[in-house]
């Protein structure tokens, strides 16, 4: 298991983090697959939408 | 499959929260609610798991500043998880490493989400409203 998460960079940290919080956010929040199904790709991709914008706005300050 | 109804009561909402608290998901078995408490058990362990693997630090419980009482809190959420993180996690925790700090933050996360779905487990257990 070491070897498989153990060289995840940021990125793919954010992918794992985003998908599994975005999952029981839909079941803590919605009933029915087909609206659970459909909170969990809206929080996804907000979470992806915002990290990224984020870090597209500190880039200036790395330099 | 058909669930059947539990009447809830306050005592069935304590003990599905201290359920859902040690083991991820446990609560909601207990209530029944067999697919939340899959999804659960996998999510609040899959970022444990995940965080340990990264190597992340768990704080103890003699933190001195707030931040690292905090941290304390949030990873104690994880409850199983946070006791055998020291078994899971044979080499140690290493955050010198971006990865390791990345891990840390995993595994606070993973005991915060469990403590949400702490509270929903002691909501359905009591009678309230489940979704």
């Amino acid at each position: 298991m070491n070897s498989l998460f153990g060289n995840f960079t940021h990125f793919e940290a954010l992918l794992f983090f985003a998908l599994v919080v975005s999952l029981t956010f839909a079941f803590l929040s919605k009933r029915g697959n087909k609206e659970r199904v459909k909170y969990t790709l809206w929080a996804f991709l907000a979470f992806l939408l915002v990290a990224i914008g984020i870090g597209w706005l500190m880039y200036p300050f790395s330099q | 499959m058909k669930r059947e109804a539990l009447k809830g009561n306050q005592m069935m909402g304590i003990v599905a929260a201290i359920a859902g608290w040690l083991v991820p998901g446990l609560g909601h078995l207990v209530l029944r609610r067999w697919s939340k408490a899959a999804v659960y058990f996998l999510c609040v362990g899959g970022l444990a798991c995940v965080g340990l693997a990264m190597r992340g630090g768990i704080f103890g419980a003699g933190a001195e500043d707030m931040f690292d009482r905090l941290g304390f809190f949030a990873d104690l959420g994880a409850g199983v998880f946070y006791f055998l993180a020291h078994q899971i996690q044979a080499a140690g925790p290493d955050v010198a490493h971006a990865t390791g700090d990345y891990g840390t933050r995993l595994f606070a996360a993973a005991g915060m989400l469990n403590i949400l779905t702490v509270l929903e487990a002691y909501d359905i257990g009591r009678g309230g409203e489940s979704r």
